[in-house]
């Protein structure tokens, strides 16, 4: 038994490798029809396959984040050919390299802005005039728990995420009059390609001895949060913020 | 894969002869859970002969939760007959009739906090034990969006279910090492038996107007985030707080 998703339509950005891959299989798995997006066609074409795998025919997205035109243009044409967005999923993100304040150029900073804010801003500012007409949508921002409680380093990453906070609790009031819920997910440390590189394996390892329950999360544990968000069952859920990070962050009740 | 059933386990839910705790012991049990129904009121044997319809075993269990002794021997007794908890809901309480300081006597007072904050307490001393020989334990918690953002009126709620909250935060931490998840529950303000008694139908109206999704959460809406929290869905979700108040209440991400 699972929170069903049947024949809803979920655009997932950045769902060609890691968090967003497995989120992507996981909403096919329970009956979603899944927009693949990634900057990069290879990885798009695996994320499908595996939905394709999973019972639902995919559609495929590739664009950079930070072209607004591009994404803009390639919404408007999947909503036109595959059915318009019942569900977003603002994935898409970069690392922070464990970079400290000095070693973060303008570059740097720019890019982390780029695909996260202005990303997560565009993407929701291109399928929501549907979802308000149709007075119907969800809305599920990837956040982090360095958003809550800051970082020693990665303090581009950690305001970037913290930016994504503040458009979820502002779009949760903003749209609630037209039923569309908007909430966040904030992950603890993962092991992804992502992560992998930024911080490094042997780090991942101290980090994970850190955590109260012993171990760092599968990416599917979040996957479960964001599915669960999408759901029926979270219809009077909005501006919220599920943390599955194994108790290294416990605040905010 | 996990997923959202809870075929197998066992559930005490306190306060489940109606309203909220009525709709958690139904949810669970409908997701395969056999249930321990505990409250004061006659409402125990409607509930557990609901449960009893959809094909699941009930245990009522009349104990008033002020009363300690009682409480840990009645927890005994269903331990007896169905073997270890697996899953508490702490969801006992009593309405704060929108009292303000001065109408708060000393008999409101540790009612108040007797039924929340002790009840809360010892019911979760006398379950912990079976949990951490067995290393699993669901313990969610029962807080409300008044322990988060206050309340104009009802000061004596508002404090023992920030009382509750504190345990969630500390018990997370304390029962990790143990694989025993603790998370809280925050509903909004929801219309039950407890709640109308406190508020007069024109008071509901004129509350609800002013909802971002124009009505108040429904029982149900809770018990959603009650029984995933419950699930092997949320392994590495703890000391976490999920509010379903259809935007009342935006915080702390």
């Amino acid at each position: 038994m699972s929170v069903t998703l049947e024949r809803k339509v979920v655009l997932i950005t950045g769902s060609g490798s890691g968090m967003g891959r497995s989120h992507a299989v996981l909403m096919a798995e329970r009956g979603a029809r899944v927009v693949v997006h990634d900057i990069d066609p290879d990885r798009v074409a695996e994320t499908a396959d595996l939905v394709r795998a999973a019972g639902s025919p995919p559609h495929e997205i590739c664009c950079d984040m930070r072209d607004i035109d591009a994404l803009a243009n390639a919404i408007e044409e999947t909503e036109r050919d595959y059915g318009p967005v019942d569900i977003l999923v603002n994935n898409a993100g970069i690392g922070g390299q464990g970079l400290t304040l000095g070693d973060i150029d303008i570059a740097t900073f720019d890019a982390m802005f780029q695909v996260h804010v202005r990303g997560t801003f565009f993407a929701t500012r291109a399928v929501v005039p549907r979802m308000k007409a149709r007075r119907a949508g969800k809305i599920v921002n990837i956040s982090s728990n360095f958003a809550m409680g800051g970082s020693h380093f990665a303090s581009h990453y950690a305001a970037a995420k913290s930016a994504i906070s503040g458009l979820t609790k502002s779009w949760a009031r903003e749209f609630a009059p037209f039923n569309i819920a908007v909430n966040a997910v904030a992950p603890g440390l993962l092991e992804t390609n992502l992560t992998l590189g930024s911080i490094g394996r042997e780090r991942i390892k101290a980090m994970a001895a850190e955590v109260p329950l012993g171990r760092i999360a599968d990416p599917v544990e979040i996957s479960y949060a964001v599915a669960w968000l999408a759901s029926a069952e979270t219809d009077f859920m909005t501006g919220q913020v599920i943390s599955p990070n194994g108790g290294v962050s416990i605040v905010g009740i | 894969m996990a997923n959202s059933s809870l075929e197998g386990r066992i559930a005490l839910v306190t306060g489940a002869g109606g309203g909220m705790g009525r709709s958690h012991a139904l949810l669970l049990a409908e997701r395969g859970a056999d249930v321990i129904v505990l409250d004061i009121i006659d409402g125990i044997e409607e509930t557990a002969a609901t449960i009893r319809e959809r094909g699941r075993r009930a245990h009522p269990l009349r104990v008033d939760i002020r009363d300690v002794p009682a409480l840990q021997s009645g927890i005994q007794e269903a331990t007896d007959a169905f073997g270890p908890i697996d899953i508490l809901v702490n969801n006992a309480g009593v309405g704060g009739r929108r009292l303000l300081i001065d109408e708060i006597g000393v008999e409101d007072f540790d009612r108040m906090f007797e039924v929340h904050v002790r009840g809360t307490f010892f019911a979760t001393q006398a379950v912990v034990p079976g949990m951490t020989e067995r290393n699993y334990g669901r313990i969610v918690n029962i807080s409300s969006i008044y322990a988060m953002g206050g309340s104009p009126r009802a000061s004596h709620y508002s404090a023992a279910k920030a009382a509750i909250s504190g345990f969630t935060k500390c018990w997370a931490r304390e029962l990790a090492p143990h694989r025993i998840t603790v998370n809280a529950v925050a509903p909004g303000f929801v219309v039950t038996g407890m709640t109308s008694g406190s508020n007069s139908a024109e008071q509901i109206a004129e509350r609800e107007k002013g909802m971002p999704l124009g009505r108040f959460t429904r029982p149900e809406d809770i018990s959603y985030a009650v029984a995933w929290l419950a699930s092997d869905e949320t392994e590495m979700i703890t000391g976490q707080v999920v509010s379903p108040n259809a935007g009342e209440t935006i915080v702390g991400i």
